[in-house]
Order: structure tokens, then C-alpha cells, then sequence
């Protein structure tokens, strides 16, 4: 398989003087991986998250994908935060289809009747992205803070693999859930990587999520403080994970994360903890 | 046991709220007729507090006849509809909307380039020094310079506003752009919106409810300003009649103008705040 995404050597600091962030990251995905980013909460994971997308630029090395660097997010890579992931001023229905209305029609051709028919039909096409991904008819019409955390996420992926991305990128898409809506969508994206082939990378600080979602896991960790985080483990994976080899899989990325000097430490007892804790 | 009286946790009832709602404004109406009352029944002359009857009078005078340079125009037994639209007030009142809606318009620039000092930092270098000191000059202490520069005519007046609230509106709405997550630029750029898509579509559109209500905010500097423009330099107006009344001591028509400009701003601010929760459903208010 060809590689889609190639990190080389990539390092980026911030601020004046300098901080290191990521310190030679290296790193290469193939078309329709699913790959977990692991790392404790500011070790740089969507530092790296944005450098993929290009709405930053590296101080050193390169991100290629497809072979090409790119200078700014764009269609080809689809993105779900946290936190903002919808447009708030936006129905369920008209942010699932802001991606093909935004790419298909300019300001000014959105005045066009062309355009109004070809919204009707993306409505209808949207709909069926909402019923894949557990939504009823009646959502169709709220706008995003009539919804619970979890269906808002529901919809943010929808809207991202609306334009059909060949790759898809998220960070920490399910920390804000409780631990059963986050049980729930972590089998929705499996369910949708397996059906679309899209490739994933996911971005997350929650060993269990990591192991219970991913092909490959990538542990983001300092080495030492003078410098920034490095690819510290790249481990492929069969799933579903077995329960029995959880305790070990688990053992193995705590040893590589080191400390258990923070709080954050806890999550790599296995233990599903709610997220306040933890940040 | 019950528990101690708490201020905070007070509930007024319906009516006992409305009364309450309303005490200051019959106080002060109560206030103003006795000391108009006192003062006339020691001095039938007395022009400082016309009574209710004179500003009646007064008002019905400027609602109704004519303004003073077309006065032989209309029929003796002409109709309130044709009456009203010659009238004195409805002259000072359309010149004074002209005005207003001009400064209205230039608010739109405003926005404009708020929204993009916010988005594009190139744009954002090269004006926001400038509007920030622009921002500190005391407008009305620029009135001679502009009187001179402009002329008395409308420039001057529009320029005056311009300078007085415009650079509130930008810098107001470059902090709202900028108060927008970035992830919600991402989000557009990765679903496929170039640069102005982002400002127009994503950013503006989700702006503008709090953008209206900024400018709702300011409606009272825009009028200061008119105001001030006005008072000076102008031959009609609402603001121009009251200072020329006030050369005649003309309490009776002076008060019920104020009230008039109290009541049109109130009636601007009201349906600016209805067609923001029309147009935007999804706005919460923070
Ligand atoms: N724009 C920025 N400017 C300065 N420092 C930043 C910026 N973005 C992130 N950082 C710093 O980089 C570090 C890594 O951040 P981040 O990538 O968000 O970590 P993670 O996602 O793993 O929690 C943090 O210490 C954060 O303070
Ligand atoms: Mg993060």
C-alpha cells in the first residue's frame, strides 16, 4: 500500500524564546488505516492534528499527503473537533450540507434558482446521512445546541464525511461524552470507517478508546523537558482487541508514557473515568 | 421553621411587579404637576414648567399646523393626514431620520471591516493602530475643524458620526471576529469554503445578531452626535427645533420633543431587537 500521509521529521516550537512542542516526529499512514494518536494532555497531539491539516506550518520537516504539502486545510482532509464542531447559526440539516453547498456554489451563484434545487437534493442526501448515523427525522430541523454533546458529534461526523474526505481527522472527538454515548460512538466511527474506507486519524488521551478503536497506535510522549514530544510507540493492532490482552496492551503504552507523577496518569489503569477528572 | 426573608430569592407577583415597574414614571409625572401647579399659582406667566394643557397645546401645534414657511398651502378644514405631513414636527422629524439613516449606512462599512481586521491579518496590521488611536480623539472636540473642513452642511454632520462611533462599531466587531473559534475555521476551510466564504457564511453570519446588538448599544452615540451636528450647525431637525425654541424659552414644545425623540429612539431599538430574534432563531442571548 502507498503511503497517504508522510510526517518527516517534523518539529514545531512555539513562542519566543522558542518551546519545543514535537521533536522529529516521523511517521507514515496508508490509505485506510484507522490510527490512534495517545498522549497525556499537552504533549502536542493537536499540535500535530493541525499540522496535517496545514492551518499551521511546521518550523521544521514537512507533512506530505498525498504526496504534496499543503498550506491550508482543505476538502480533502475533514476535521472534527471537540468543542465548535457545528456552526452553531445553522440547522442539523444545512451543516451536514455546508460542505457541498460551500464548494458547489460561490456567493453570488448562491442566489441562483440552480442553487435552491441542488440544496433540495443535498437535503435529501443529507437525510440519509442522518439516519446512518442515528438521528431521527425530527432533529433534522434543531440547530446544534437543541442537542446532547453526543449527537452533536453524531452530526459533526456526518457533516465531515459529507464532502468525502479521503482522510478524516479528529481531535478528541469524544472526550466531552459520558462513557456510555462515547462507547456508542466509538462503534459508529468503527462502523463508518469500515463502510466509507476513509482514513482515520484519531487523536485521543484515553488508553482504553485508543485500543478499543484503532488499527495502530502512535504514543506522542517527552522524552525529557528541553525537549519536544516524540513518537515514543507505533504499535499495529488487531481488532476487535481481545479482552484478555486489554491488561497487557494497556501496561504496555502506561510503561512507554512513564510517569505516574499526574493525574492523568489514572487513565491508563483501564479505568473509564468521566473527562473532568482528567483535565 | 421557616426560613429568613432572602432579597435575592424574592418573587414579586404579576401585578405587584407592573406597579412596581411603574412607580418611578408616576413619580415623576407627580412631581412635575405639582411643582408645574405650585409654580404657575404663583406666577400665571411662569414659562419654565408648562402645564399639561400648554404642552398639549404646544405639541398639537407642531403635529398639526403648518410649518412656518408654507403656511397659506393648505385648506382651513384640510384632514389630520394632510395636516400631519406639513406640519413642523414631521419636517424636523424626516430631516433627523435622513440623517440617522445615513449614519446607519455608514455602520455597514463598519462591520465590514471589523470582520475582516478580525479574519485577515494583513488587514488587521495595517488598520488597527490607526482605528485605536482614531478610537481616543473626543469626536465633538473636533466639530470646529470639521465645521471648517466640511463645511455646515450634511458632511460635516455625517463626518461627525463617522468619526465618533464608527471606530466603536469596528473595534467591537474585530473582537466578536476574533472571539470566534478557530476550530470553527478550520471546520469551514476542511469542508471545502475559500477565504471570503469563511468571512460571509461561517463568521458574519454567526456575528450578526451580537453586531445588531452592539449598534443597539450605540444608537445613543449616533444620536449624541446627530444631536451635537444638529444643534450647531442646521436649518431643520428635531435637534435644531430644540434649540431654537429654547431662545423663546419654549418649555411647552421643548418637552414633549424630548419625550418624541425618547419615544422614536425606544420604537428603533424595539424593532431592531425583534428583527434580530426574527432573523436570528437560533441566537441565544448570552
Ligand atoms: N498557538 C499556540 N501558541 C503557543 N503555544 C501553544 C499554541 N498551541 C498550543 N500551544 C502549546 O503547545 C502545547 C501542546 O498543545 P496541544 O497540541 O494542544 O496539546 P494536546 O492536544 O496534546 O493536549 C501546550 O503546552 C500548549 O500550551
Ligand atoms: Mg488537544
Amino acid at each position: 500500500m502507498t503511503n497517504l500521509i508522510s510526517i518527516e521529521n517534523l518539529s514545531m516550537t512555539y513562542g519566543s524564546p522558542a518551546r519545543p512542542i514535537l521533536s522529529g516526529i516521523d511517521m507514515s499512514i496508508a490509505e485506510g488505516e484507522f490510527v490512534c494518536v495517545l498522549g497525556q494532555t499537552g504533549c502536542g497531539k493537536s499540535t500535530l492534528l493541525r499540522l496535517v491539516l496545514g492551518s499551521e506550518q511546521p518550523t521544521r520537516g514537512q507533512v506530505l499527503v498525498d504526496g504534496e504539502r499543503h498550506l491550508r486545510p482543505d476538502w480533502t482532509r475533514g476535521y472534527v473537533p471537540q468543542k465548535y464542531a457545528l456552526f452553531p447559526d445553522r440547522t442539523v440539516l444545512d451543516n451536514i450540507t455546508f460542505g457541498p453547498e460551500v464548494r458547489e456554489f460561490n456567493l453570488f451563484t448562491r442566489m441562483m434558482p440552480r442553487f435552491f434545487r441542488r440544496r433540495r437534493e443535498l437535503r435529501m442526501h443529507a437525510m440519509d446521512y442522518l439516519m446512518r448515523i442515528g438521528l431521527r427525522e425530527a432533529d433534522a430541523t434543531k440547530y446544534p445546541d437543541q442537542l446532547s454533546g453526543g449527537m452533536q458529534q453524531r452530526v459533526a461526523i456526518a457533516q465531515a464525511l459529507m464532502t468525502q474526505p479521503r482522510i478524516l481527522l479528529m481531535d478528541e472527538a469524544f472526550s466531552a461524552l459520558d462513557p456510555g454515548t462515547r462507547r456508542d460512538m466509538q462503534k459508529l466511527i468503527r462502523q463508518l470507517w469500515r463502510d466509507t474506507r476513509t482514513t482515520v486519524l484519531f487523536v485521543t488521551h484515553n488508553t482504553q478508546e485508543a485500543l478499543s478503536m484503532a488499527t495502530r497506535v502512535v504514543v506522542l510522549a517527552k522524552e525529557d523537558p528541553a525537549h519536544g514530544s516524540r513518537v515514543m510507540l507505533d504499535m499495529a493492532l488487531n481488532q476487535p482487541c481481545r479482552e484478555d490482552e486489554m491488561p497487557r496492551l494497556i501496561a504496555k503504552v502506561e510503561g512507554v508514557c512513564g510517569s505516574s507523577r499526574d493525574p492523568e496518569s489514572a487513565l491508563f489503569s483501564g479505568e473509564e473515568l468521566p473527562d473532568k477528572i482528567l483535565l | 421553621m421557616t426560613s429568613a426573608f432572602s432579597l435575592i430569592h424574592s418573587k414579586p407577583g404579576r401585578t405587584f411587579d407592573t406597579a412596581l415597574s411603574w412607580l418611578l414614571f408616576a413619580a415623576g409625572v407627580g412631581i412635575y404637576l405639582y411643582v408645574a401647579q405650585a409654580r404657575h399659582a404663583e406666577n400665571p406667566e411662569e414659562r419654565v414648567t408648562p402645564t399639561v394643557t400648554q404642552m398639549v397645546n404646544g405639541f398639537t401645534d407642531a403635529a398639526l399646523k403648518p410649518a412656518e414657511d408654507d403656511e397659506a398651502t393648505l385648506p382651513e378644514n384640510a384632514s389630520v393626514f394632510r395636516r400631519f405631513p406639513a406640519s413642523m414636527l414631521w419636517k424636523d422629524t424626516k430631516a433627523t431620520s435622513r440623517r440617522f439613516f445615513y449614519s446607519m449606512l455608514l455602520l455597514i462599512p463598519a462591520v465590514l471591516l471589523g470582520l475582516h481586521m478580525g479574519l485577515f491579518p494583513y488587514v488587521r496590521v495595517f488598520f488597527l493602530r490607526f482605528i485605536l488611536f482614531f478610537d481616543k480623539i473626543v469626536a465633538l472636540s473636533l466639530l470646529p475643524i470639521l465645521f471648517i473642513a466640511f463645511g455646515i452642511d450634511e458632511l460635516s454632520k455625517v463626518m461627525l458620526i463617522v468619526i465618533g462611533v464608527t471606530p466603536t462599531i469596528i473595534l467591537d466587531t474585530f473582537n466578536l471576529a476574533r472571539g470566534i473559534p478557530p476550530e470553527q475555521v478550520t471546520k469551514a476551510f476542511t469542508l471545502g469554503a475559500g477565504d471570503f466564504d469563511v468571512a460571509y457564511r461561517v463568521v458574519l453570519k454567526q456575528l450578526m445578531p451580537n453586531v445588531l446588538n452592539s449598534i443597539r448599544l450605540n444608537l445613543k452615540a449616533v444620536m449624541l452626535f446627530l444631536f451635537a451636528g444638529e444643534m450647531i450647525a442646521s436649518t431643520d431637525g428635531l435637534a435644531y427645533r430644540i434649540a431654537l425654541l429654547r431662545r423663546h424659552m419654549g418649555m411647552e414644545i421643548i418637552i414633549p420633543y424630548v419625550l418624541w425623540v425618547a419615544l422614536l429612539l425606544f420604537l428603533v431599538d424595539l424593532s431592531m431587537r425583534v428583527i434580530n430574534r426574527k432573523l436570528h432563531p437560533w441566537f441565544r442571548e448570552a
